[in-house]
């Protein structure tokens, strides 16, 4: 402990000496320069002019440095044009009359086709890039659902407490109890849903078992901040207890919620593939990652590159929202920002 | 603890019932008359249907079927498949084949993850640590069933190592490629998960102390920052059981596995209400037990937890 060796004690004391009563017998001695003499402002002083940074604004700025943020950012910008856009990436329409040709039924890559041919002689490039779409859709929706559903329902229990709070849990522990795929198997058997499959029953199958998650990360970060004294100002303003909720409470407990909804897009867009691929998800008619899976499974041993390249384009999906996520998690929490 | 662990299961039976009365609702609405499902499409008499509905209680009002259900579950009478089997047979059969894929996936899980995420943790920012962050990052990424399928295809066809599939008797050698699989998402987990509380932990006032009183770094490890950093793990450790139990049904699929997922998977094709709900009924007790058996690991791990 270096800095301390030169402190003494005594030191103080003889300083609150003079200064404490005797003033008039001494000789007026300055241990602390007067006011007047050094401007105390200016060495105190804070910006002021200038908006504070926000922490949503301190978080970008951080996040722009990381090369994680920008290598899963650019990833996830082009499988979004990619979804959009799929006639911008190959000439093949895997939709037109002439897409598949049987003579061409599992030849391997060729100059213009370089990923080569399925079973059925359908181009594996063409088929995997149009697929983006229905995968896509699938996580991006799902996850909307649950986080307003979840986030919705999170945040009433966790700010009012009480009977709303009790069922919610209760709700909660059971969806719990039920793994996601399981479930989903299940519901995705329904009537309703058997007879009408598309991505929007995939949609709302894995919403059912994917809010009460987000409902309970939500829950936690709300009654972190509902107690904040910003909170009881707000309140004290004449603020109702909803519209300070709406306002305050819930913008200061974003952070998780973003960051659990990211990491979960993945995981959906896992579960449409692992669910179509169990026969039980989107039609077969759908191009998906999934369903391209599912169908090169069983030629898994005369022709393995066919699953890999949806296989590829699915993990690296799915990576990149890993990725994004644990980026933002990272700029969102200024613990781990000091230790990096 | 006592009357904690009395609340505890206490607790329990909401849960449960509010699950298997979920999943009976679900397959019960679920289409296609199973009795059709039983004749295979084909053709017959209203007395031989109605004798079927009656049997399986199939003509009587929802909720009397699920009390009917929920009484012979109580009783462990799990009822007969439509094929005539006893539910509880199929399912004698079946559970010890999938419990023992999941012991075993949890076992490499935890053992591995662990050991990895100690080391990683340890040396942060090394190429290790990067290594083992990249690696479980790619390995979550990827789904359990391509996962499967190249480890078939490369480990038990290309290399011929083991065999692809599993026989009828599903020894533990056998099983261990399908647990691998089965485990190696949540092994990326439990990595990450270790690597970071040993990080938080490393640095706190009890290590400094531990390693000043001149303990060996051998034992500043393992018994004052594991023990501390145990605790997330663990608490993952135990709600994973329950997915590893669910997940099984793709891992089986693969690997040919005679297990719980596998029934679960043909009687939901077939409409059998007793099967599916008797098997996700005992999915949903596997599931809340490991819960209550993690609530009860606090206490040995963190003596600061005192369940008056």
């Amino acid at each position: 402990m270096p800095e301390n060796q030169n402190f003494n004690p005594e030191d103080g004391l003889q300083i609150s000496t003079p200064r404490a009563g005797k003033v008039s017998k001494y000789k007026i001695e300055h241990f602390v320069a007067p006011l007047e003499e050094t401007p105390l402002q200016a060495v105190d002083s804070v910006k002021e002019t200038g908006k504070p940074l926000s922490m949503w604004a301190e978080a970008w700025r951080s996040l722009r440095k990381q090369p994680l943020f920008i290598i899963s950012a650019i990833l996830i910008l082009a499988v979004i044009v990619v979804a959009a856009f799929p006639h911008l990436f190959t000439s093949i329409d895997p939709n037109g009359q002439n897409a598949c040709q049987l003579e061409n039924s599992n030849e391997p890559g060729r100059p213009g086709h370089f990923m080569g041919f399925n079973l059925q002689g359908c181009d594996v490039y063409a088929r995997v890039i149009y697929g983006t779409r229905a995968s896509l859709l699938v996580g991006v929706f799902t996850t909307l659902i649950v986080v307003i559903v979840g986030g919705a329902l999170g945040a009433l229990a966790g700010f009012y407490g009480g009977w709303i709070d009790a069922i919610l849990a209760r709700l909660g522990d059971i969806f719990f109890a039920l793994p996601l795929i399981l479930g989903a198997i299940i519901v995705m058997q329904l009537p309703a849903f058997r007879e009408h499959r598309s991505v929007w029953t995939v949609i709302v199958t894995l919403a059912i078992f994917g809010w009460p998650q987000l409902a309970r990360i939500t829950r936690g970060a709300v009654i972190e901040a509902r107690d904040a004294d910003y909170v009881k100002a707000s309140r004290a303003l004449g603020l109702s207890r909803f519209k300070s909720l709406v306002k305050h409470v819930l913008p200061n407990s974003l952070a998780p919620i973003i960051v659990v909804a990211t990491v979960n897009l993945g995981v959906y867009i896992v579960a449409e593939a692992t669910l179509s691929f169990l026969g039980v998800g989107l039609p077969g008619e759908v191009m998906s990652w999934g369903n391209d899976i599912s169908l090169a499974q069983q030629q898994l041993r005369s022709n393995p590159m066919m699953l890999m390249w949806p296989a590829l384009f699915l993990s690296v999906t799915v990576l990149s929202f890993i990725m994004l996520g644990d980026a933002v998690r990272d700029a969102l929490d200024p613990k781990a920002r000091k230790g990096a | 603890m006592l009357s904690f662990m009395l609340k505890r299961i206490a607790q329990l039976i909401p849960v449960f019932i509010g699950a298997t009365l979920l999943v009976y609702f679900l397959v019960f609405a679920t289409p296609g008359n199973p009795i059709d499902a039983l004749s295979g499409g084909k053709p017959m008499s209203d007395a031989t249907r109605a004798a079927l509905e009656a049997q399986y209680n199939l003509d009587k009002p929802f909720w009397v079927q699920y009390g009917l259900y929920l009484k012979n579950l109580v009783t462990f009478d799990l009822g007969t498949s439509f094929s005539g089997q006893e539910v509880s047979a199929l399912l004698g059969r079946a559970f010890p084949v999938t419990a023992r894929l999941a012991i075993l996936a949890l076992l490499i899980e935890s053992v591995f993850g662990i050991i990895f995420g100690v080391i990683a943790g340890m040396r942060k920012g090394k190429w290790f640590d990067s290594t083992i962050l990249v690696a479980s990052l790619i390995v979550i990424a990827v789904p359990t069933f391509v996962l499967g399928f190249v480890l078939q295809f490369v480990v038990g066809v290309k290399l011929d190592l083991v065999k692809p599939t599993v026989s009828g008797a599903a020894t533990w050698g056998e099983l261990f490629l399908p647990a691998l699989v089965l485990g190696l998402v949540s092994l990326a987990y439990v990595v990450r998960l270790t690597r970071t509380s040993v990080i938080e932990n490393k640095s706190a006032d009890f290590v400094r102390t531990a390693t000043a009183k001149g303990l060996s770094r051998r034992r500043v490890i393992t018994v004052h920052i594991l023990r501390n950093s145990l605790i997330p793990v663990v608490t993952f450790l135990g709600a994973d059981l329950g997915s590893l139990m669910g997940g099984a049904i793709v891992t089986e699929g693969i690997f040919n596995v005679p297990g719980v997922g596998h029934l679960l998977y043909q009687a939901i094709q077939k409409g059998e209400t007793p099967t599916v709900v008797a098997v996700v009924g005992v999915l949903v007790i596997v599931f809340v037990v490991a819960n209550l058996v993690v609530d009860m690991l606090y206490a040995l791990l963190d003596p600061r937890i005192r369940y008056a």
